[in-house]
């Protein structure tokens, strides 16, 4: 009755291959937008405190969906499984670190978008072995690239300037007058630009995904020798999709450590994030860019939702309730998967199939 | 069918060119196995051309060898007037040769239209920045090869099932969708592999349909395998029969179906 195609027609293939073809899904976003850009930034979260909705759900919420679509790019668009997702952020990173102690003058968020360049690079180079192996063997070969990269971070002193403490720090950079990273950013300031570039990042996935370049991701995914015989270069795709995806994971790590975090040292970059960001798109759903939004928020954001839930309504002590959101989101997990193999997303479309024919059955 | 290098016209009005593929001498090993001895037939521009013969006669091995799976140990291929290095699959494709699979090979996480957009990859020219922009000349490229496909989804008459996911289509549709795919690259030679495997009569009937609409429409030319024989030969123009990956018999349907080792080897006599 709300939602549904009838009486929207379409009179060219262009207005066919929109991305949202139907109206009710553009007013849908266009809500969400709204209130992502005037409401947030302004009063944070309904029922929560100002500085921790925005510092401990937004920010990180909004990062991390940026290295969701990333991996998804990899993991659901190109069927190629990583491990090393936290130590391509780390090389993103890094490489925002040593280029805006380089060029201080330069406008920091170009700095970022900048380093992700570095974190595909290296990206690529850690791809080259998934042209010969496959599934279990190509997840240790990016877990090798994780070790290697971790050990890097700490035995590289150059990488955080010869800080003796081992961690970079963000110094405070400005762009037109305002102050965007280190401890005088506002968390509004903050939060819009990471809102920004994650924004124009879903852009860019969108189109791909729906061109040449995201077909021959998935058909390397659904068959790699029909898409070789159809002419696809397995070189070229799996590469390009292990750039892309760096280039995600790299700006999700400079943001990480640049918007959110304020000083970073090798553990924020560890194997266990990197299987946090895989829990994220296989939960909200692989090849699925509403399922890397919904992952990166669920998996975010539900212990810590938990928790405050247990302080205020049965007040139990919060280091209690870690342990119990830690055995909730397992079985979440777990049941979910079970429920529905492909995730949130797939639940979603379900759900907005059922009210596309509501109120008949089929 | 006559033995001469010129292109002439059949007895039903079709056009038979001049040979656009020449298998010379090919033989294939896999470690101590031969699978193809010596094997040598053409294929003219226009025709339909079968390859027959009992499992394990190297048939598919054949067609492996002509999309550039295998490279045999010894032999020369010809393509429209050259001689074929070994080239990888992908360059294959590049070249004008689109097959179907005996077993089907979907991409069975898109629908249809999808599948079948696939095959105008090669045809997509706009680079990556384009793409990432998809407006413009992207979208206008894209726009003109999704008419294009939906025009071969008219053709094959499968526009109920356009954007349902192939996974979950009926076999003898995933048939269908598969000769979309591989029609929409729009191939000068197209390799069928057992294009009616398990289908039932009227599937058959269906298929052939479209297999001689495609030759005729198109003027594709088209070498298939197939094991029911009374399909082999209404639809092909010439026959190449195999077994143990030794040539036993080459020529049209009627001379393959009189010759005494074939019918040993393959077709048996009526009881």
């Amino acid at each position: 009755m709300f939602y549904r195609e009838a009486g929207q027609f379409k009179t060219s293939y262009a207005e066919y291959l929109q991305a949202l073809p139907l109206r009710e899904d553009k007013v849908g976003i266009a809500i969400w937008l709204l209130l992502a850009v005037f409401y947030v930034p302004f009063f944070g979260l309904p029922g929560l405190e100002y500085t921790f909705a925005m510092n401990a759900i937004m920010i990180p919420v909004l990062i991390f969906t940026i290295t969701a679509l990333g991996l998804n790019i990899l993991v659901g668009y190109t069927g190629q499984i990583s491990l090393g997702t936290g130590a391509f952020m780390g090389v993103g990173a890094y490489a925002c670190y040593k280029l805006t102690t380089y060029f201080p003058d330069v406008n920091i968020i170009l700095i970022i978008l900048a380093s992700g360049f570095v974190s595909a690079a290296v990206g690529a180079l850690f791809g080259l072995p998934s042209l010969r192996i496959k599934g279990f063997y190509l997840v240790v070969a990016t877990l090798a690239a994780q070790f290697f990269l971790e050990w890097c971070f700490i035995r590289v002193e150059w990488l955080y300037n010869y800080n003796p403490s081992g961690a970079i720090e963000v110094p405070q950079r400005e762009v037109f007058g305002i102050v965007v990273t280190g401890a005088a950013a506002s968390p509004a300031t903050r939060y819009l630009v990471v809102l920004g570039i994650l924004i124009f990042l879903t852009i860019i996935a969108g189109n791909l995904v729906r061109g040449r370049i995201g077909r021959s991701w998935m058909m390397i995914r659904d068959m790699d020798i029909a898409a070789e015989l159809i002419g696809v270069r397995p070189l070229r795709a799996k590469l390009s999709a292990f750039a892309v995806s760096s280039y995600y994971c790299g700006v999700s790590g400079a943001l990480m450590v640049f918007l959110w975090l304020g000083a970073a040292e090798v553990e924020s970059f560890d194997v266990n994030h990197s299987f946090l960001y895989l829990f994220m798109v296989i939960f909200g759903g692989l090849g699925s860019i509403t399922g890397s939004y919904m992952g990166a928020a669920f998996i975010w954001t539900f212990p810590i939702l938990l928790k405050e839930l247990g302080k205020r309504v049965f007040d139990i002590d919060s280091i209690i309730m870690e342990n119990v959101s830690l055995v909730a989101i397992g079985m979440l997990i777990v049941f979910i998967l079970i429920k529905e193999p492909h995730g949130l997303a797939r639940l979603w479309q379900l759900g907005k199939q059922k009210l596309r024919i509501w109120p008949f059955a089929h | 069918m006559k033995d001469t290098k010129e292109s002439f016209v059949t007895e039903d009005g079709r056009h038979i060119g001049s040979v656009i593929m020449e298998m010379r001498n090919i033989t294939l090993r896999f470690g101590g196995v031969v699978a193809i001895t010596n094997a040598s037939f053409d294929i003219r521009e226009g025709e339909i051309r079968a390859i027959i013969g009992p499992n394990g006669a190297g048939k598919s091995s054949m067609l492996n060898v002509i999309n550039g799976f295998y490279h045999p140990q010894e032999g020369e291929i010809w393509f429209r007037g050259k001689k074929r290095p070994s080239l990888r699959p992908y360059e294959i494709a590049e070249q004008g040769i689109a097959r179907t699979f005996q077993n089907i090979a979907l991409f069975k996480g898109m629908t249809t239209v999808e599948n079948v957009m696939t095959g105008r990859q090669l045809m997509l020219k706009k680079n990556f920045l384009w793409q990432l922009l998809r407006i413009g000349p992207a979208l206008d490229e894209e726009v003109v090869h999704r008419r294009r496909c939906e025009e071969i989804i008219d053709f094959l008459e499968i526009q109920a099932i356009r954007n349902s996911p192939v996974g979950s289509l009926p076999y003898g549709l995933q048939k269908r969708v598969e000769l979309a795919r591989a029609l929409a690259m729009e191939p000068k030679l197209l390799l069928l592999d057992e294009p009616m495997a398990g289908m039932n009569v009227e599937e058959k009937e269906d298929m052939s349909r479209f297999i001689l609409d495609v030759n005729d429409q198109y003027g594709t030319t088209i070498a298939l395998i197939e094991h029911d024989m009374s399909v082999v030969m209404d639809l092909a123009d010439r026959v190449v029969v195999l077994d143990y990956g030794k040539m036993l018999a080459d020529g049209t349907p009627d001379e393959v179906q009189k010759n005494q080792a074939v019918i040993d080897a393959y077709l048996g006599v009526e009881h």
